[in-house]
């Protein structure tokens, strides 16, 4: 599984490499790879379809435009594009009268719940390593991570929000992300 | 460098990673970490785990023709698509563009890549590359638009519930913007039978109580649930939580053992 595992950085900066030389081939090649996860975490961030598309599209065409300044150093290429987006869903939270977007919608069903059942093993044994771990946070803490994250709140902000000092939240976050490192990461010797 | 000044620096590592700084703060931390690798290795870890926050998502569909949205707006644009942008590298929002090249250094790339043979993050990054396959087949094969539900998002209404009758108990509600789907975070309540379970209310101003969720809580009193608010807030005159019969009630027998006082 490791060995897969770093099969695929090589993939992903090999792409950079080609966007950086102008191969539009390379950029729909990063876009199917990593659309879904993308148009995924925006949705979640900024909550309304449209917005999400705007999301979508802006984070690959910033990707397109800053392939140079991609610091290997930094971390994964995914992890990379996962930063842009979040931060330009933030971005698009904070920037426009979010309430007044939003339009009557029934709920819908997701087309791929259903088909989740028959999801590759890979993605199952991800998606429950990463659910599992999530699983190991107080409710509090999970708050956190996700007001934090998703939320594009800084701290102090969620302490304002839940009517507690920035100390204890900040406290709170980094015992969350302890929590999910022991989980996710090798057992302690 | 003071021991006090790194202490502090550290109690904001996990926030920088998920970009939960202020400006100001941010700054701060982004001139510690060029002088010192334990904190740096800290953040390359929290990176890791930040990255993978999005796969405990339910995955959404993309639209249908988001390449082809994509690709007209590169075409369409008058800028030199080789202008570079000064773009964060991850949920940290360093701004400092930086050449890929070795000259960032050998031993700052092993660090992540290290990091990256944890089996269980081993295990995600595989699929990170399968995740988006599964996501376009599905796409490429059903017969109509996708449809995504409305996932539960940044919170448009905060609600407090206090234990009226467990006075250790308390839970937090966030409604998402749309009105009509969030979460509660409970603590302090007991672990119930199987025969029963604790029902959260939602008590409208002219109508009979709502149910919002049927839930359960762990050996340690604690449960996070996803929740259905069936109108708006500002229609509920009374929220609340009681213990019922399993597998829930239609209308509330039990007393409510967390209410709520007001909400925003």
């Amino acid at each position: 599984m490791g060995a897969g595992a770093e099969a695929e950085e090589p993939v992903d900066r090999e792409l950079l490499r080609r966007m950086q030389r102008g191969e539009e081939a390379a950029l729909e090649a990063l876009y199917a790879r990593y659309a879904g996860l993308v148009y995924t975490l925006a949705l979640r961030v900024v909550g309304d379809g449209e917005l999400a598309r705007e999301v979508l599209q802006d984070t690959f065409l910033r990707s397109w435009d800053g392939a140079d300044s991609y610091d290997a150093a930094r971390g994964r290429v995914a992890w990379w594009l996962m930063g842009i987006a979040r931060n330009g869903a933030v971005d698009l939270l904070r920037s426009r009268p979010h309430q007044a977007r939003l339009r009557e919608q029934g709920r819908l069903s997701q087309a791929l719940a259903a088909a989740d059942a028959s999801a590759s093993p890979a993605v199952a044994i991800a998606t429950s390593a990463i659910t599992n771990a999530l699983a190991t946070l107080s409710p509090a803490q999970r708050a956190a991570i996700e007001l934090a994250y998703y939320g594009g709140l800084t701290q102090t902000e969620i302490a304002r929000e839940l009517n507690e000092p920035v100390g204890t939240i900040k406290s709170r976050t980094r015992d969350a992300m302890e929590r999910l490192r022991k989980a996710l990461g090798p057992r302690d010797r | 460098m003071t021991a006090d000044h790194h202490d502090d620096i550290a109690a904001d590592l996990a926030a920088y990673a998920l970009g939960s700084l202020s400006a100001a703060e941010r700054a701060r931390v982004d001139a510690h970490l060029a002088t010192c690798t334990d904190c740096a290795d800290q953040i390359a870890r929290y990176r890791e785990i930040v990255g993978a926050l999005p796969l405990a998502l339910v995955p959404a569909m993309p639209p249908r023709a988001g390449w082809d949205r994509v690709r007209a707006a590169l075409h369409a644009r008058a800028d030199a698509p080789s202008r570079p942008l000064s773009v964060p590298a991850d949920a940290d929002e360093s701004h400092a563009p930086r050449r890929a090249t070795a000259r960032t250094g050998g031993q700052r790339v092993v660090r992540w890549a290290r990091i990256a043979r944890w089996p269980a993050i081993a295990a995600v990054l595989v699929a990170l590359g399968m995740w988006n396959v599964v996501l376009e087949r599905r796409l490429a094969s059903s017969p109509a638009p996708p449809e995504v539900e409305a996932l539960s998002r940044r919170p448009g209404r905060l609600v407090i519930l206090q234990g009226a009758e467990r006075p250790n108990a308390s839970a937090r509600i966030f409604v998402a913007v749309d009105g009509h789907h969030g979460h509660m975070a409970i603590s302090g309540l007991n672990p119930l039978p199987r025969a029963r379970t604790y029902q959260l209310w939602f008590v409208p101003k002219n109508a009979p109580a709502e149910s919002g969720a049927t839930f359960g809580v762990d050996a340690r009193g604690r449960a996070w649930v996803t929740i259905t608010v069936a109108r708006s807030l500002d229609d509920v005159r009374a929220i609340f939580v009681t213990e019922e019969p399993a597998p829930g009630s239609r209308r509330p027998a039990g007393k409510p053992l967390l209410a709520a006082d007001a909400w925003r």
